[in-house]
């Protein structure tokens, strides 16, 4: 298990975040042509933050910052649009971040952090969407979200448990 | 990794769930009163009424003596219960309750809209 990227050196870093950025992006293509349509904007699964989670538990925080805002930004031009962009980007920058300081607290498991990441995720997804619209009532969304949130980053969680499992003799 | 789940994964869900049972009932409990009922009578505005508290309203048409029309907000809600006018198809319209949704009595003049942000929430879906 690599601790600090900083060992390595810049190609190695280089392959290793693309490798990962690809995988992503395959990810989140996977998820925007999954034809289920819950009825309100905002509740997915977020399959593409596995892969975050495990890039921040396997090499830590910079390569998972910048694994995710690759990812977003492509999965934004390819799929999303540059709306869904600036949701993803808002909402996976604060939860990345909230992610980060829960890991460094060692209190809670992948999936306790998982779970904060996926209310972190609605949650900036909300606030840029009422920054955008000007309507302080989009919070009525907000119980939903938390739920949906909770729901999802349990079952990312449980995913990325499962995944670097297998995966830590082969990384 | 020690354990699959923590101690306070727990005690983060517990609070989580806290949190959003209380913000549903604050949602519930709070329909907000942005909303506005607009009456507008032979082109003047007549009146602006909040959408969530209770109106009744005897609109009289300012130059037929005999025109009136009764418009009742109830509960988000927007009716023309009673009116003057022939046809009655203001008062056979269904309650409206969306921004943008209107009841026009055109024997009368009268328009009844609602205004105000938002929308349901259509504005924000890609």
């Amino acid at each position: 298990m690599t601790q600090s990227p900083r060992k390595h050196s810049t190609a190695q870093w280089i392959a290793r975040v693309a490798i990962m950025t690809s995988l992503a992006l395959i990810f989140s293509y996977v998820e925007s042509i999954i034809p289920y349509n819950p009825g309100i904007p905002g509740i997915k699964l977020g399959i593409a933050n596995a892969v975050t989670i495990i890039a921040l538990y396997t090499f830590g925080s910079k390569d998972a910052f910048t694994v995710n805002v690759i990812r977003i930004i492509l999965a934004g031009l390819l799929f999303n649009g540059i709306f869904g962009m600036l949701y993803s980007l808002a909402g996976s920058m604060l939860s990345l971040a909230g992610m980060i300081i829960l890991k460094k607290t060692k209190l809670f498991s992948i999936i306790g952090v998982s779970m904060a990441g996926g209310v972190l995720h609605n949650l900036g997804q909300l606030l840029i969407a009422a920054a955008l619209i000007e309507d302080i009532r989009i919070f009525f969304y907000f119980p939903v979200l938390l739920f949906s949130g909770i729901a999802a980053g349990i079952a990312i969680g449980i995913v990325a448990t499962l995944i670097m499992r297998v995966a830590k003799q082969a990384i | 990794m020690k354990q699959y789940i923590r101690k306070a994964d727990i005690i983060l869900l517990i609070i989580l769930i806290i949190i959003g049972v209380a913000s549903t009932i604050f949602v519930v409990q709070s329909k907000s009163g942005g909303d506005t009922v607009i009456i507008e009578s032979n082109g003047k505005l007549y009146g602006k009424y909040s959408l969530y508290e209770h109106h009744e309203i005897t609109v009289e048409a300012q130059d037929k003596a005999h025109s009136h029309n009764v418009v009742i907000i109830d509960n988000g809600k927007v009716f023309v219960a009673e009116s003057s006018c022939q046809n009655q198809v203001c008062v056979q319209h269904r309650a409206i309750s969306r921004t943008g949704e209107s009841i026009i009595c055109l024997p009368n003049r009268l328009v009844v809209r609602i205004e105000g942000k938002g929308g349901g929430y259509d504005t924000i879906t890609s």
